[in-house]
């Protein structure tokens, strides 16, 4: 199974875990979950990698944390995205469509 | 870069906590889901730490982006802003050279500053130490110029131990000094006894002289080296105790070394050795009153109990203080005054104040023209710093599509801001590095113009440091918010549309701001420079109130090389006769002080006409006949002193018979009548005996600095008593330098091992005693002239800038019909408006700061009209000429090219 899912690309882990963020707050678990549900078990994200980039993106003020009750009761550190970060998720969606476009029309023209 | 934070440890000891805890949640989560879908508990947990791929490992990387996160950024912009300076090296060289020269400038000062006026004395506690002095009327003849107390009151004040932990005293001279063969002339403390437990300080070997050694009079013949001369003089030998050196010729032993570092209570002087007050007759044989109430000498120190303040010593002692006052009214000798008189000693107080920096003379003349160079030093960087922010600008402007397109490109607008203040850290780090390496050198400058240097060091302390640090983050801040601002502020879509890469309207804007406020600070600078030069042009011309040209003065001293005073006295007559034929010689006459060195005796005289007047405290000398011809100043009325006033040599010492008076005396005294032949007395007690007949009047002239003016003066004569010591004046034919080695000869001649000191022309001891002015008007001209050639730079700068800008505008222009006069007219205008508005500016300015340095200037006002024409007119002379050149340029613009131009 696990060949079948690819690693993520470099750099789009970040990405993601704005875009999830940007729906609601979550705390790490509740991400790397949500993360396994909508890329539909294609992407495999190590779950090692998730906790650095989130404490980088909260270093760099694009996400803010605090501690609070989760769902089962237990004090967890909930995520969620500030103003840069919303900025932030604006330039990467932008220059990801854009990157894909690109991507898109070299593949059309060779076809 | 707030992530440096992140290295302190509380701080840190959270983050880790936190993780911690995070990580904890996730396992417990994901083991619990796993059990739920029922793997074994063993497994889950297996499985859980697994996906996570190692929590160590985990931990590892989150603290990395704790710190390196940041570091890493401020890495890349380090060298981003490196090789940017790197290609633009006159850009680079430029910034740094201006930040150097303003920082090399300040630390040099604030090094010079703190020795003298801000650093607390290195003993125990110095803040605890205090300084008493009497506020009043207090009858008395004083040696020294300040805060003088007698030394039997110093020792009443060790009583008072309700507010005092110890109190101690000191009175600073000079002694002749010999180890061996050579003597030496070196400074000196007299001390009582309790001046080293007082202070707190440790011997580097033997011991302190303590209050069993200032009991009896004569009776304690020992001294304290100072550490620097124990090396130097003694080669540092550990077995120094119990050693003889001879002071003043006398046989005094050493009880031990002071610790480097100290040098008693005046930083800015640095005495050889310390001695007991019981043994003062040995260190100044030439006035001993010891234990006389009514003269003061002594600078009284005490250290308060911890928690008293000065002032509730001040307060708690004055009952004790009017009781002395009363005790003292009551003893024998206290002088007969006017119950006016009387009224005012009695309503003497005893101030007590703060003296962690100890006490010294010289601070007292430099404190302001410090503080006057501080300031101006600190204006001078201000000024380098607006000159690298409109560097800073010019390049921001010249770059701003390229930051644009970043921004565009999704750089953040604080990455590019962060960027452009790592830039202007980094010029400021180079010219700090820079301003420091130079600061020794102007250091060393600075010490040229004080009269007694040895003690000042410039050396790099945890002090400086911090001083050079904040004014470097200053700066930093300072060079770097304009242009930061104005990178965050581009306006993205209209620059990159603009068909230029000249930058926007604000860009110049700013840097008009700067640059007026470059032209202000310029200005102010150019004014004080222009006060200070016209002051010290104003003393030179002035004079002490003679012909100063062809005067020579050097000081003998045979005593202290042993002489009994008899033997010195002939020693000195030997020699004024010899020294008449030298050849080159005029007129030579002796007088017993060297004169422009703020030094002299005062007292108070009973003076007899028709009434018994006592006098304020009048400073008087001793001269010998032909003084007053030598210097070339006139008596007025009477006679000067003839052979019949010289007494026989070998005679002891006797009251003078003769005086002369000078003119402010006359007529303060004596008003319209003329004071030859009547009488006056030393001192002012009911049995002075006034028998001194006033012989003669002569006209005033400066004697200890050139500033004193129509102050009373009284000349006794040279040879009126036993005579050991002297200065001798000469007045030369040519050059009086000439006369140099044929005193050294002469001198020799009566014995070879008499030390000639303070040998120099008159006119080099004036411009000594004009050192504090010197070096004001020659470092603020230095300030001034660096300031005008940094704005002239920047002025240039951004003419050239607004005339490439609007090279197409002024095609234009030319085209429509303006003449090539208008075009320069368009160009010199915008500089006329910043000039203007710098002037405006620095005018309003001076008027708040001439109160700062009015007490600096001598024959000048501090709204000097003429003055500030004159510096403006310099600064407008020069600015036009700079915003010429581009202005000659933009009308040089043929109409054609420049509408051609993209």
């Amino acid at each position: 199974m696990a060949s079948l899912r690819f690693p993520i690309p470099q750099g789009t882990l970040d990405m993601l875990i704005l875009q999830i963020l940007s729906l609601e707050a979550a705390h790490g678990y509740a991400i790397a979950q949500r993360l396994q549900q909508v890329s539909r078990d294609t992407v495999q994200v190590n779950q090692g990698s998730l906790y650095p980039a989130l404490h980088r993106l909260e270093q760099k003020a694009w996400l803010k944390a605090e501690w609070r009750q989760s769902e089962t009761g237990r004090e967890a550190k909930f995520y969620a995205l500030t103003r840069a970060g919303h900025k932030q998720l604006a330039v990467e969606k932008e220059s990801w469509s854009r990157l894909t476009k690109a991507v898109q029309l070299i593949f059309n023209e060779g076809s | 870069m707030a992530r440096i934070f992140n290295l302190l440890p509380w701080r840190r000891r959270r983050l880790e906590r936190d993780l911690d805890r995070e990580l904890r949640y996730h396992l417990d989560r994901r083991i619990e889901d796993l059990k739920r879908a029922g793997v074994s508990e063993f497994e889950a947990r297996k499985r859980a730490t697994l996906e996570l791929g190692g929590i160590a490992q985990v931990q590892e990387e989150v603290r990395d982006t704790w710190m390196w996160g940041g570091l890493d950024v401020l890495g890349r912009d380090l060298r981003f802003a490196g090789r940017t300076l790197r290609r633009n090296p006159g850009f680079a060289a430029a910034a740094v050279l201006s930040l150097a020269l303003g920082i090399g400038a300040n630390a040099a000062i604030f090094s010079l500053v703190d020795q003298v006026l801000l650093r607390p004395l290195p003993v125990h506690h110095a803040e605890r130490l205090v300084l008493m002095d009497w506020r009043g009327q207090s009858l008395s003849a004083q040696w020294g110029s300040w805060a003088l107390l007698s030394y039997p009151l110093c020792r009443d004040l060790e009583s008072q131990n309700r507010f005092f932990d110890g109190v101690f005293c000191r009175h600073p001279t000079g002694v002749n000094v010999s180890t061996g063969q050579q003597h030496e002339l070196v400074q000196a403390e007299i001390i009582s006894g309790s001046y080293f437990p007082v202070l707190g300080v440790r011997p580097e070997l033997g011991r302190f002289i303590d209050p069993s050694d200032d009991r009896d009079r004569m009776a304690h013949p020992v001294v304290v080296l100072s550490h620097d001369f124990w090396t130097t003089h003694l080669g540092g030998a550990r077995d120094v105790a119990g050693r003889t050196v001879l002071v003043n010729n006398y046989p005094m032993t050493v009880v031990g070394v002071a610790p480097a570092g100290f040098r008693g209570v005046d930083p800015t002087s640095a005495p050889a050795l310390w001695l007991p007050a019981m043994m003062k007759h040995i260190a100044t044989p030439e006035w001993d009153y010891l234990l006389n109430r009514r003269a003061f000498w002594m600078h009284t120190f005490a250290r308060l109990k911890p928690g008293v303040t000065a002032q509730a010593a001040q307060a708690g002692l004055t009952p004790w203080f009017v009781s002395i006052l009363e005790a003292e009214t009551r003893l024998e000798g206290f002088p007969v005054v006017t119950a006016e008189q009387r009224r005012a000693f009695l309503a003497s107080t005893l101030s007590v104040e703060p003296a962690s920096r100890g006490i010294s003379e010289q601070r007292a003349g430099l404190k302001r023209p410090l503080w006057v160079l501080m300031a101006g030093t600190t204006l001078l960087l201000l000024l380098a710093c607006l000159n690298v922010a409109g560097l800073l600008l010019a390049r921001g402007a010249a770059r701003s599509r390229e930051l644009t397109t970043r921004v565009a490109l999704g750089a953040s607008r604080g990455r590019i801001t962060g960027q452009v203040l790592v830039e202007s850290g980094l010029i400021t780090a180079a010219g700090v590095v820079l301003g420091l390496g130079a600061a020794p050198a102007v250091f060393r400058a600075l010490l040229f113009f004080l009269s007694d240097s040895s003690q000042l060091r410039f050396g790099i302390d945890h002090r400086l440091f911090f001083f050079a640090l904040g004014a470097g983050v200053l700066t930093t801040v300072l060079c770097g918010l304009a242009p930061a601002i104005q990178t965050a502020r581009i306006p993205l879509i209209a620059t990159l549309k603009e068909k230029s890469e000249l930058g926007t309207a604000r860009g110049v804007r700013l840097r008009k701001a700067l640059l007026t406020g470059q032209m202000a600070f310029t200005l102010i600078l150019l004014i004080g420079a222009g006060l200070f030069v016209q002051t010290v042009a104003g003393l030179r011309a002035k004079g002490p109130g003679f012909d100063t040209g062809s005067l020579l003065m050097f000081r003998v001293d045979p005593p202290s090389i042993g002489y009994p005073e008899a033997d010195a006295d002939r020693a000195m007559r030997t020699l004024l006769g010899n020294l008449q034929n030298v050849p080159g010689v005029e007129a030579v006459a002796v007088a017993n002080t060297h004169m422009l060195n703020n030094s002299g005796s005062s007292s108070v005289f009973t003076v007899q006409h028709d009434e018994r007047i006592v006098t304020d405290r009048v400073t008087y000398m001793r001269v010998g006949p032909g003084f007053f011809s030598v210097l070339g100043t006139e008596l007025v009325a009477g006679r000067d002193f003839s052979e019949s006033d010289i007494r026989a040599p070998g005679t002891p010492e006797i009251a003078p018979r003769v005086v002369i008076v000078n003119e402010s005396f006359a007529r303060k005294y004596f008003g319209t009548r003329n004071p030859v032949g009547h009488r006056l007395g030393l001192g002012n007690r009911p049995t002075t005996v006034t028998d001194i007949e006033i012989i003669g009047v002569v006209k005033d002239f400066s004697r200890r600095n050139l500033r004193d003016q129509g102050l009373e003066q009284l000349y006794f004569c040279f040879w009126d008593r036993q005579s050991a010591d002297g200065s001798f004046y000469l007045r030369m034919r040519g050059s009086p330098e000439a006369g140099f080695a044929a005193i050294r000869e002469t001198v020799a001649k009566v014995d070879r091992t008499l030390p000639v000191t303070g040998l120099t022309t008159f006119e080099s001891q004036m411009d000594r005693s004009l050192n504090a002015e010197r070096m004001l008007s020659t470092l603020s001209s230095a300030f001034g002239m660096v300031a005008l050639l940094l704005s002239v730079v920047g002025l240039y700068g951004v003419m050239s800038f607004v005339v490439t800008r609007r090279t197409q505008e002024i095609g234009v222009r030319l085209a429509l019909g303006a003449t090539r006069s208008d075009a320069v007219w368009l160009v010199i205008r915008e500089a006329l408006v910043m000039l203007g508005a710098g002037t405006a500016v620095a005018l309003v300015s001076a008027k708040v700061l001439g109160r700062m340095v009015e007490a600096q200037l001598y024959g000048i006002d501090a709204f000097d009209a003429p003055t500030f024409v004159m510096a403006s007119g310099l600064l407008v002379l020069v600015s036009l000429g700079a915003a010429l050149i581009p202005a000659w340029r933009a009308a040089s613009v043929s109409p054609t090219e420049a509408l051609r131009y993209d």
